[in-house]
């Protein structure tokens, strides 16, 4: 029994299948990296667990609860979004509410926390993000990188059991990856439990416990960072880290 | 009669007319409440596509804006009693025609009219909120309700102001058409007092500078509530109302190190 189970996920548009069947175990405070090539549906899986997509057919099992991802019920839909936190590519900042309040209003909307208390809470996320000095600004007067931190806090501020994260630093420019790509790796070492979508294979070595390899809507191979980069068993993995050039026997003759 | 043109008149007669300025505003501001209730049900018709419904909501907004309001306030004027009259010999009821006050049909008109051509506005403006906000809410678990109470109206409303003004002025000078369905509003009472000393071009002066006036009042203060809306261009200042809390989570994390970000950490190889 481990912490968060994903059952039988399937998920697809049209006659396109994009999730077929996926099973994933994550234990707690396990930070589990999906990698694979583009159109694989490692977004997807995302957004399936946390109903931003409506599966075909899955369950989600975390907290003690068992979910069917094929509910329609919406008091249902929202007890499992409320396990779950989100971080988007585009961050997603609410853009008429300033870094403290876009912080505060899960706390206060969702989880009707008063005031004080979400004042509290919103502003200890935020000195984590290192954002304090930020909190009456709107996100059109931020940073992507900074837009970013704030959707961290965000996201945390919600206490999720597992934290979801869609390809943080891909909408970033590269000089300000760094600083979003630290938060992360802080939020991980802090225990949370993380599902993270990224191109940032460096990054996904040196922080991710597990990397699942997805392609074609199937969990092709899983294991360590190690076992992953440096040594590859599977040869559609082997290709892959071939074409993004990660793997270390590569060598090129200019 | 004396003179050619009595300008003195123009503007002594126009308190007189401003009596039934409370009237106007009547029309307006009832017509305008109708116009945003049902212009936002027909826009979140359109945009959820609801069947059946969004067919009758393009039906009747199609029939709204092809046909002259003056010819909307005839119909509603005649159409109602008539709608009763049926209603009573069918039911055998007794709905008596001649109690309802004639503002109710200017008031059912002049609203129907509106949501119309509000509901246009609304529609474009809620579809201007980007949809990663909405998944953003949905995410955090809010309700159907709180991602448009919390997130679409409050966007959608900056978005929409300067074309609900338009809308706005456009039907305080509508409600100048009551008169013909026997409502005494201003240009009602312009046209009294005209008909008493045959000064009507002296009337209708008056009655262009109210509703001038009026106009730019208005445009004012939709200027300044879209200023008042819209996110500010510059970073604000601390605001007042959180300056308490923000001060007690410092003081209470002077104690302890504080322990921020150190930027820029370089990426490790392994």
């Amino acid at each position: 029994m481990s912490y968060i189970e994903i059952r039988g996920l399937k998920k697809r548009f049209g006659d396109n299948v994009v999730l077929d069947g996926i099973d994933l175990d994550i234990e707690k405070g396990e930070v589990v990296a999906v990698i694979g090539p583009s159109g694989t549906g490692k977004s997807t899986l995302l957004r399936s667990l946390n109903l931003l997509e409506t599966p075909e057919a899955g369950t989600f099992k975390i907290g003690g609860e068992t979910y069917q991802l094929t509910t329609k019920k919406s008091a249902e839909k929202r007890a499992l979004r409320q396990q779950t936190e989100m971080v988007f590519q585009q961050f997603n900042l609410f853009r008429n509410r300033n870094v403290l309040e876009n912080v505060m209003e899960g706390l206060t909307t969702v989880k009707k926390l008063p005031k004080d208390e979400a004042g509290r809470r919103a502003l200890t996320q935020l000195e984590k993000v290192d954002m304090l000095d930020r909190l009456h600004h709107y996100p059109r007067h931020l940073s992507g990188g900074q837009q970013q931190r704030v959707a961290i806090a965000r996201a945390l501020a919600m206490e999720p059991k597992l934290l979801l994260m869609d390809e943080p630093t891909s909408a970033l420019d590269p000089e300000l990856v760094g600083e979003v790509l630290v938060t992360i790796r802080k939020a991980a070492q802090e225990g949370n439990t993380c599902l993270l979508v990224t191109h940032e294979m460096n990054f996904v070595k040196s922080v991710a416990s597990r990397i699942v390899f997805l392609e074609n809507g199937k969990i092709v191979a899983q294991g360590t960072p190690r076992e992953i980069f440096d040594n590859p068993q599977n040869e559609r993995l082997k290709q892959f880290l071939n074409k993004i050039n990660m793997l270390e026997s590569m060598e090129y003759v200019i | 009669m004396g003179v050619l043109f009595d300008w003195k008149l123009v503007f002594s007669q126009i308190p007189d007319i401003l009596r039934y300025l409370p009237t106007t505003v009547e029309l307006t501001l009832v017509a305008t409440f109708i116009g945003y209730a049902i212009g936002l049900l027909l826009a979140l018709v359109k945009i959820h596509r609801v069947p059946v419904l969004r067919q009758l909501a393009a039906f009747f907004i199609s029939i709204i804006r092809g046909t002259p309001i003056l010819v909307q306030l005839y119909i509603t004027y005649y159409g109602i009693p008539l709608t009763l009259k049926y209603i009573n010999l069918i039911h055998g009821t007794n709905y008596n025609i001649n109690s309802i006050p004639p503002v109710i049909f200017a008031i059912i008109a002049l609203g129907l009219n509106q949501s119309a051509f509000d509901s246009e506005i609304i529609r474009a403006a809620i579809q201007s909120v980007d949809n990663g906000q909405l998944e953003a809410a949905r995410a955090l678990g809010m309700t159907g309700g709180q991602v448009l109470r919390r997130v679409i109206l409050p966007q959608a409303v900056t978005v929409a102001l300067p074309s609900l003004g338009n809308s706005l002025i456009g039907l305080i000078k509508g409600t100048s058409l009551a008169f013909t369905v026997a409502v005494i509003d201003m240009t009602a009472q312009g046209r009294i007092l005209a008909g008493r000393n045959f000064r009507y071009f002296e009337a209708y002066c008056s009655l262009a500078i109210i509703y001038w006036v009026i106009t730019i009042a208005l445009e004012k203060l939709f200027k300044y509530l879209e200023k008042r809306f819209s996110v500010p261009e510059e970073a604000p200042a601390a605001e007042k109302k959180v300056a308490g809390l923000i001060r007690a989570f410092r003081a209470s994390r002077n104690a302890a190190p504080r322990d921020g970000l150190k930027l820029p950490e370089p990426e490790e190889n392994v």
